[in-house]
């Protein structure tokens, strides 16, 4: 209708954006610039070594099994509370999706500080499918709750029985949902640093940092790293063809019956009180119980020092992020176009970097070209950019498109001009969403551990990286403090903020 | 009487302690169509429910065919048949296809006892029968409104159930569309012999398409019977007015006639002298005669075309009488106006 008008975003937001997408893909490009230099044998030797093969294999195993575990998981427990009529249903609910305000070194820290001999494969595929079955979780009850419940009632009176049902008519409706679902968890579990590196269990990312830290030549994580992008690539493009699903008709649908399981009941009741126990009880018992240990020798400055430094962090690297992806929100939601969909692709592909590459194509880059910022605030600042301008995107996009487009018009022809629009119009509309966004951002950096990791100035500890550093040498006690305060600080504030956990748990509450 | 296809009798249904459905007696003949009409809360979607097995009933029986589908007493069930059992066609409100599967794979869901020949011929005979049977290689999505409740119906139709349940399958559907695909539909189920069951909550769909109408209300059937027979003589007052419009005046029989503000009227059924009580009139039944001395005035019209809503002040009271569009009276007129025909009677 309008396509003839020429909507050029304003310079500003324009410059912005370009800025930021630059930055946040520099180490994705820079991180293959530098295999060339290694020069191409070099790098094919090191990848087609036997290690690598073996990094792959364990990797590809972790990452298979976590997904088709939170796949099985996370459907089972959406169908229960959403469709089922068992007494614990909404509690089974909440619990599904609290894992999410763990974060998975804090989980593989709670369990190898209660049983020594915690490690290896299955602990990892363990904790790891604890920490990404609420993805499934999640989508799948937001598939269940937009279905159409009349759709089973139909097939029962064309004669399917209650197996064929859910076969045939709801796994097809729920499928997409739960198999994007199961693609995110397993990418989780391939870009996943701190659990599988407490637990032991090599896979890339945990042979990156050892061959980062123990070797001068950079030549073999360098291509440790290329192995794991183009395996993380391969995964996004899957899940972006995974995503979507049916259409269905109207939207008004009248409310599920519950489906009474009868004697069935036993099979879920006792699965989802495993997944309590495991997921949440052990975890809490374990804080808990080293916290307490822990409090008598804790160093309350170092403590304190650490949360400020956290916070510090968080938030500059929170406002950062969101500041750069509201830019480039601006132009992917209010002024779209063909070059501004390329250029949310192309953010969308920052999402194939796990935090340990992004920190290791950073202090390349730093060591050849910027020699300067190595171990500064800024590269760390660099580094949340390029890790959570995706998150941050998808968490403005929103808000940003609330108003409406006729009121950008109304106003230019009341004589605004563009930014003006922005910054009275948009914006203030927007405000609240994008200051919620900002929040999310800021306790997700809040539990950023490899790049911090790597890239943080000498001396300066934070919530995560002391965590680390205390569980390395066994010093459970000593740790409590810190994971106890990650949970406490971001975790849990994350998980309440989360707007697809308090929808979808709203709507579950209101089934009653 | 003629052997039932559906027979409810003595139904009874209560959630939480809230009692739905209240003793449900109905009997429906093979290749009928008959329709539950009561507004929202009635208990009418329950009352379909029960028929489908998705629920069973706390008291009664239901019987489809020879079969007792359903029995209960004080709550236990004594007999039980599982919806997919039943051989019951239903269609919801919102047509609900499965999106994932074609037109056709969604007509051929109910077919599975079928050999492929048969399947795809009995495919293509429902989908033929309404008027759709070069859409089955097409999705859902790519359906108008009308187009999915079609294929809803040959869906539900293709495995030649014994009952054919429609829930308010119009209801989605936009005003010209409605009265449209109800009649094509109306025209499908009798070419397939269909005994039909339709839940509805609009009176005039439900007058014009049913055999026989079922007023429900509160839980209980306040009058089943044919179309006119229903709106022509309510049983009671409020069925009256909400079976289309009606005015209702205040009376009290004297003799044989029932005097009122408009004079003395004929009472349709039987009044017992001194009786007082309240006369309902159809807009229709008045006639409106222009009469500079009449004792009516004309305070208000509205004017719909074909006809014309015309309000008049009479001996201290207001009637809505229906008048014929172009001719009808203008605000200011003076008439007489008379009543054609005996009147409903109830008394206090």
């Amino acid at each position: 209708m309008t396509k003839n008008i020429k909507r050029r975003p304003p310079t500003l937001v324009l410059l912005l954006a370009v800025f930021a997408l630059l930055v946040a893909l520099t180490p994705l490009v820079y991180l293959w610039v530098r295999l060339g230099e290694f020069g191409i044998d070099k790098v094919l030797a090191q990848m087609l070594r036997g290690r690598t093969a073996e990094l792959l294999g364990n990797s590809l195993l972790l990452a298979s099994s976590v997904g088709v575990t939170a796949l099985l998981l996370g459907s089972i427990q959406a169908w229960v509370s959403i469709r089922s009529n068992l007494k614990l249903r909404v509690f089974f609910g909440v619990t599904a999706a609290l894992p999410l305000a763990i974060p998975s070194y804090v989980s593989a820290y709670t369990y190898t500080a209660l049983f020594p001999g915690f490690s290896g494969f299955w602990s990892a595929w363990l904790l790891l499918s604890i920490g990404t079955a609420p993805y499934v979780y999640l989508a799948v009850s937001a598939a269940l709750l937009r279905s159409d419940p009349a759709t089973e009632e139909v097939a029962r009176t064309l004669g399917a029985k209650p197996w064929r049902v859910i076969r045939e008519v709801t796994w097809p409706s729920i499928r997409p949902a739960a198999v994007a679902g199961a693609l995110i968890a397993a990418l989780y579990a391939l870009s996943d640093f701190g659990a599988v590196s407490i637990l032991r269990y090599d896979t890339f990312t945990r042979a990156i940092y050892n061959a980062y830290r123990s070797s001068f030549d950079r030549s073999a994580a360098a291509s440790l790293a290329g192995v794991l992008i183009l395996v993380t690539l391969l995964i996004l493009f899957v899940e972006a063809k995974a995503r979507g699903g049916y259409q269905s008709a109207g939207g008004n649908y009248r409310k599920a019956v519950p489906v009474g399981l009868g004697r069935w009941a036993l099979g879920p009741n006792l699965l989802l009180s495993a997944w309590v126990v495991l997921a949440l009880a052990i975890p809490a018992f374990s804080l808990v119980r080293w916290s307490i240990i822990g409090s008598s020798s804790a160093d309350l400055g170092e403590i304190i020092r650490a949360l400020v430094n956290s916070i510090g962090y968080a938030v500059s690297g929170g406002l950062v992020t969101t500041g750069f992806a509201v830019a480039i929100g601006i132009l992917t939601v209010r002024y779209q176009s063909r070059w501004s969909s390329i250029f949310g692709r192309l953010v969308w592909l920052t999402h194939a970097m796990p935090g340990i590459v992004v920190a290791l194509a950073l202090v390349f880059l730093s060591n050849r070209l910027l020699p300067g910022i190595y171990q500064t605030n800024l590269i760390l600042l660099i580094a949340y950019l390029a890790l959570y301008l995706p998150n941050a995107l998808s968490a403005v996009s929103t808000p940003l498109s609330q108003a409406p487009k006729s009121l950008d018009e109304v106003a230019q022809s009341l004589g605004a001009s563009r930014l003006s629009v922005l910054r009275k119009v948009v914006l203030p509309i927007a405000g609240p969403g994008i200051l919620l966004a900002t929040l999310l951002v800021t306790l997700t950096v809040l539990k950023e551990l490899p790049a911090t990791l790597m890239l943080r100035p000498t001396g300066i500890e934070t919530l995560a990286t002391r965590l680390w550093s205390e569980t390395s040498v066994g010093a459970f006690s000593a740790a409590a403090p810190y994971a106890l305060l990650l949970v406490l600080v971001a975790g849990i504030p994350a998980w309440l903020l989360n707007r697809q956990i308090r929808s979808t748990l709203r709507q579950e509450l209101e089934r009653e | 009487m003629m052997s039932s296809t559906l027979s409810l009798s003595g139904i009874s249904k209560s959630f939480g302690g809230t009692l739905v459905l209240n003793n449900l007696n109905l009997d429906v003949a093979a290749g009928e169509f008959v329709s539950i009409l009561g507004s929202s809360g009635s208990g009418k979607t329950t009352a379909l429910r029960l028929i489908a097995g998705f629920d069973g009933p706390d008291e009664g029986e239901i019987t489809i065919g020879d079969r007792v589908v359903a029995r209960s007493a004080g709550g236990k069930r004594s007999a039980f048949i599982a919806p997919e059992m039943r051989r019951v066609g239903f269609v919801p409100q919102d047509a609900a296809l499965f999106p994932h599967l074609s037109v056709s794979d969604n007509v051929a869901f109910g077919l599975q006892g079928l050999s492929k020949v048969a399947r795809v011929a009995r495919v293509a005979q429902v989908l033929a029968l309404v008027q759709m049977k070069d859409f089955g290689e097409r999705m859902p999505e790519q359906l108008s409104g009308g187009q999915r409740h079609r294929v809803a119906l040959a869906r539900a139709l293709a495995p030649e159930p014994a009952l054919v349940l429609l829930d308010e399958p119009f209801a989605a559907l936009d005003p010209e569309l409605k009265a449209q695909v109800r009649d094509e539909m109306r025209r499908a189920l009798d070419l397939s012999g269909s005994t039909t069951i339709l839940v509805t909550h609009d009176q005039e769909e439900a007058l014009s398409i049913a055999d026989r109408v079922a007023v429900l209300r509160e839980g209980s059937f306040a009058q089943i019977g044919e179309p006119r027979e229903i709106y022509a003589a309510p049983n009671d007052i409020a069925l009256a007015t909400f079976l289309g419009d009606s005015v209702i005046i205040e009376g009290r029989v004297v003799g044989d006639k029932v005097e009122t503000a408009l004079g003395a009227l004929t009472p349709l059924n039987k009044a017992t002298d001194g009786a007082r009580g309240k006369v309902a009139i159809r807009p229709e039944n008045f006639y409106l005669q222009p009469n500079a001395t009449g004792p009516g005035l004309v305070v208000g019209r509205q004017f719909f075309g074909h006809d014309a809503m015309v309000e008049v002040e009479i001996h201290g009271i207001k009637i809505q009488a229906r008048a014929n569009g172009p001719f009808a009276p203008e605000v200011g007129m003076r008439m007489t106006v008379w009543v054609r025909g005996a009147v409903n009677f109830y008394a206090d």
